[in-house]
């Protein structure tokens, strides 16, 4: 037995104005799961203590709760001594207990076709990887889509995936899931990250619906013209004048000694768009001692492509980017985009002759030179796709905290991903003026992030200043070298 | 105190498991069916957490004879023949409407239901959809459900059935804040599966509180079997809190071996023939066995091994299992699991018929609350057929019953309320009393049982029901009502199981010495009800 002190959310909105976190002690065994402590305060404190549980083996679904910021299965997670427990973000009833109901009614369910044959083999293949859902709706409470527009949400999406792909069913699933907002998932990954059965939502069911949708002619028109414009210049954005890759030499020698060699796939919106934020990357990679090689005719990577559900074109991009990269004899392949990082380590083929690594990875493993600190407050913004989609949190934070002191905020899309900002602008919209609050609550001067739709989309709805990491490390080099010597000492 | 309006309807099902919602759909087709569940329909219950399978006679090769005839050795002949026969003959059409319907059961390349060999049977005959096959018919009932005109009444407990002249005429529920909910109803259908929670160590979920056992009793209905307790011999042992989750009986279909700690595969001195896979009964005593004679792990249980399988096949039919041990950090791929019994399903319940009446008008009972479909031992597999082939059936004939004159019970209402005024007023905590009735369950009428045993435990029962249990305001009357029926249905298997002086399929009195197999036993269904217990003598020409 072990002592455990929890603060466990208490709320009844029929008689609180709000919750409140309360601190309880309990005498638990080894290896107890975040139910057994609420049964231990339920049965040994405060009888009053609501929370749900059923089967406490992780097959109902009815236990999800937040603990420590994360939704988890509470008869899964290991209880941890100072845990802060709430409610699921979704309606509370009391405490712990969230009205699941309506959005259980939501998930649709088969209607049958009269005198159908069972599926096949394959078919039921195909369907199973959908089919382990629980719905415990954590997956529903991170969905950052579901709280500023119409959307069924991740699981309805998923059920009507599995529909899709059901002989028996009688109902045009497509269609179904075009109407309940199939085009407002961000791709943000959350979904997918706290589902306690791992189902991979956002590429599995919703890209592959959004696909099944440009089958039947229901791809946004935004959408076709990114498609476009990607099968004609081989870039998902116009430029707007003379492109990164335009200003740049193939290959660039770093200032001292050669530490390592990296090729540098760029992406569209910084060689398009945003040239002045890989050349600041450039000169950072040069002061430590990384030898960079830009292959020219690397194009978009696909991503929109995938993420819109656009997939005809994707492999011959993927092949003419591979080539240019392998071609050099290049074994590690920089990205400083989140997004083609991303895509690059997940949806490119297995087989693809080199490693990819985001340039904070390439950073810290190289290791650099300490920069001057500048007396800002600043902000990190997780790019989903970096976060989520390449599992990179702290090598940013320790990149950025060499330069400046970092506040924190929470990590939620920003509402630039998943072809949202073209298709559905004004959700793109109501999320970023979200993170426009988070980001006034921190008090921070300064925004950072790592990726370039963030960055561009946060930038037009904060007023403040929105940096990459490497602009940011960047400028620490200048102050340094602006500084007299001895300063730079103490 | 009384909520608002009472819920008219021409059915009433109680409980969502597999047999509830099964029961609701079937009745929906004949007129206004309301469904309470004390959980989320579709998230309570046993049948959501049922891993192994579905036993249905499909292939040529088989014969629902065949099935008969492992049901009732398996059940120790105490089954009801009747009952059985409508089991195996319409539990591959149950199967059938589920494909219908959507459910996602894993096939062979041929596109057959695939089926794996289960204990105490001669045919491979166990459908299953990985080791989540209950779930996968959960999900597909419950996506069903949503397509009918059914009045679904989630996280509302029944505390009693409102009984009258004419037999039961609906039930008396609570509902989350404490506020009491009057159901009327032409015909009820108590589905609110077991209740093997009333022992220390249990596969079931919350709500296996044995409260329809209770709830029926006090209506006045027969009960049979009571003592007839299956001890599932694969559970957890640890961590301590989750000693005695299920691990499934497709561990042992797909190949897994028993080994003791000296790594012998101690099954051989048991039951050489069919090894792993003899009946559940016979395994559990097996491993209890070996525990007892100090030939168990270091966390007090046997080794249960599928290391020796490819990968791959333990990852696409066990992913459940691999799932859950690996939380604990054991990856069952490498490495045995460790298990011991657990108290998983009760084969005694409410006395049906056919048409799954009770002995008491107006109320049908199906699933595992009702007595009779598994003898003295059910085989596995057989329990998720039981949902569907009975739920349907109660469903139906609810459904097909005419209409009739019903009222609200006033004085019984009444008497509710001041019951559970009485729990405002009481003084024990019913946490610590419900932890005294499982240590004394576990202890007295586990597997090995005496009459002493039995009678302290009996005793340990009736102090606890002369205490009152307290509730602290109304959210707490839920836990003094489901400790009365925990209560209640302890005391009819410790009754039960003191009637009956014979050792019987899962039921085993150590202190009595037979000269019968269960073939050629002298005794029928032991009985219970409000008016009497008693044992059935068998008359043999």
């Amino acid at each position: 037995m072990k002592t455990l002190r929890v603060k466990v959310s208490r709320f009844d909105p029929q008689t609180d104005t709000g919750p409140t976190l309360v601190e309880y002690e309990v005498r638990v065994h080894e290896g107890a799961r975040i139910l057994h402590v609420l049964h231990a305060i339920h049965d040994t404190i405060d009888p009053t203590l609501s929370f749900r549980s059923s089967c406490e083996a992780g097959q109902c679904g009815s236990c999800a709760v937040v603990a420590d910021g994360k939704p988890v299965l509470a008869c899964y997670e290991e209880a941890r001594e100072g845990m802060v427990i709430g409610p699921l973000a979704l309606p509370v009833i009391r405490d712990l207990v969230v009205d699941l109901v309506p959005a259980l009614n939501d998930i649709p369910g088969l209607v049958p076709k009269q005198g159908c044959q069972p599926p096949s083999y394959e078919e039921m293949e195909a369907i199973k990887p959908l089919r382990s859902c629980i719905s415990c709706l954590a997956c529903l409470s991170v969905c950052p889509a579901v709280s500023v527009i119409r959307f069924a949400g991740p699981t309805a999406m998923r059920q009507e995936m599995r529909l899709a792909l059901d002989p028996r069913d009688s109902v045009d699933r497509v269609t179904q899931a075009v109407e309940s907002g199939l085009f407002t998932c961000t791709s943000c990954q959350a979904c997918w990250k706290v589902c306690p059965k791992d189902i991979r939502i956002p590429g599995k069911a919703i890209e592959k619906l959004r696909a099944l949708a440009g089958l039947k002619g229901l791809t946004l028109p935004r959408h076709r013209e990114v498609n476009e414009l990607i099968r004609t210049t081989g870039r998902s954005v116009a430029p707007e004048g003379p492109s990164f890759l335009e200003q740049v030499d193939e290959v660039i020698e770093p200032n001292g000694e050669v530490k390592g060699t990296v090729g540098f796939f760029v992406g569209c919106m910084y060689t398009m768009r945003l040239p002045m934020t890989p050349l600041d990357a450039i000169a950072v990679l040069k002061r430590n001692g990384i030898r960079v090689i830009i292959p020219k005719e690397q194009i978009c990577c696909g991503s929109p492509l995938i993420r819109t559900g656009q997939p005809d074109y994707v492999r011959t991009l993927q092949r003419r980017n591979i080539d240019a990269f392998a071609f050099r004899g290049i074994k590690t392949v920089m990205t400083m985009c989140a997004g083609c990082g991303s895509t690059l380590k997940h949806d490119y083929p297995e087989t693809i002759p080199f490693r990819v690594m985001d340039i904070s990875e390439v950073l810290l493993e190289y290791g650099i030179e300490k920069p001057a600190r500048l007396n800002v407050r600043a902000t990190y913004h997780d790019p989903c796709h970096l976060l989520r989609g390449q599992g990179i949190s702290s090598g940013p934070r320790e990149l950025i905290s060499e330069v400046i002191d970092l506040v924190e905020m929470p990590p939620v899309c920003c509402g630039s991903g998943g072809g949202v900002r073209s298709g559905v602008p004004e959700e793109a919209h109501a999320l970023a003026e979200k993170r426009q609050e988070e980001i006034k609550k921190t008090g921070a001067e300064w925004v950072i992030s790592s990726c370039p739709f963030c960055e561009f989309h946060i930038a037009g709805h904060t007023p403040l200043p929105v940096k990459n990491i490497t602009s940011v490390l960047a400028e620490g080099y200048r102050e340094k070298d602006r500084r007299p010597h001895r300063e730079n000492q103490a | 105190m009384v909520a608002e309006g009472v819920v008219k309807t021409h059915v009433l099902v109680i409980g969502s498991g597999g047999a509830g919602v099964r029961a609701a759909i079937e009745a929906s087709r004949y007129g206004s069916c309301a469904l309470v569940s004390k959980t989320i329909i579709g998230k309570g219950g046993c049948t959501t957490m049922a891993e192994g399978g579905y036993n249905a006679v499909l292939r040529e090769q088989d014969d629902c004879e065949i099935h008969y005839g492992d049901t009732m050795k398996g059940g120790a002949y105490l089954n009801d023949p009747a009952l059985v026969r409508i089991l195996v003959r319409e539990s591959p059409d149950r199967i059938r409407d589920l494909v219908e319907w959507g459910a996602v059961f894993d096939l062979t390349p041929e596109c057959h239901i695939a089926q794996r060999p289960f204990g105490g049977q001669r045919f491979p005959r166990t459908c299953y959809a990985g080791d989540r096959t209950g779930h996968e018919i959960m999900a597909t009932l419950v996506e069903r459900l949503g397509s009918t005109d059914v009045e679904c009444h989630h996280e509302v407990s029944i505390i009693d059935l409102m009984t009258g002249a004419e037999g039961v005429s609906g039930a008396i529920g609570l509902d989350r804040d404490g506020e009491i909910q009057v159901f009327l109803a032409d015909q009820t259908v108590m589905a609110t599966g077991g209740g093997t929670r009333i022992f220390d160590i249990s596969t079931n979920s919350t709500s296996g509180t044995g409260d329809g056992y209770a709830i029926g009793y006090r209506a006045g209905a027969d009960l049979i079997d009571m003592e007839q307790v299956q001890f599932h011999p694969t559970g957890a042992v640890y961590p301590y809190d989750a000693r005695g989750r299920l691990v499934t009986e497709a561990v042992r279909g797909e190949g897994g071996v028993l080994k003791n700690v000296l790594g012998e595969r101690f099954m051989k001195q048991y039951d050489p023939e069919r090894m792993e896979l003899s009946t559940r009964d016979v395994v559990s005593r097996s491993i209890a066995t070996e525990i007892l004679e100090g030939r168990g792990t270091a966390h007090g249980g046997v080794n249960l091994d599928v290391s020796h399988l490819p990968r791959e096949v333990i990852e696409a039919r066990l992913p459940v299992m691999l799932e859950q041990f690996m939380r604990y950090g054991v990856d069952i791929r490498d490495v045995p699991m460790e298990v011991a019994p657990t108290a998983h399903h009760i084969m005694g319940g409410l006395r049906i018929n056919p048409e799954c009446r009770t002995t008491k008008a107006g109320l049908l009972a199906c699933g595992e609350v009702s007595g009779g479909v598994h003898g003295a031992n059910r085989l596995g597999g057989n329990a998720l057929a039981e949902t569907q082939v009975f739920g349907k059936r109660a469903g139906e004939y609810a459904g097909r019953s005419p209409k009739r004159e019903v009222e609200v019970n006033r004085s019984q209402v009444a008497a509710t309320s001041a019951l559970l005024e009485s729990f405002e007023q009481g003084s024990v905590s019913p946490a610590v009393m419900r932890d005294s009735l499982k240590s004394a369950m576990w202890e007295g009428a586990g597997i090995f049982r005496t009459a002493d045993k039995l009678k302290k435990t009996l005793a340990t029962i009736e102090r606890l029901q002369s205490e009152q249990p307290v509730s602290r305001g109304r959210r707490g009357l839920n836990d003094c009502c489901t400790l009365r029926n925990m209560l209640g249905t302890a005391r009819m298997i410790v009754s039960c199981a003191l009637l009956r002086e014979e050792s019987r399929g899962a039921h085993v009195r150590s202190d009595i010495r037979q000269d019968w197999d269960p073939s050629s036993s002298p005794y029928g269904h032991t009985w219970i009800s409000v008016s009497g217990m008693g044992i059935e003598q068998v008359v043999r020409a």
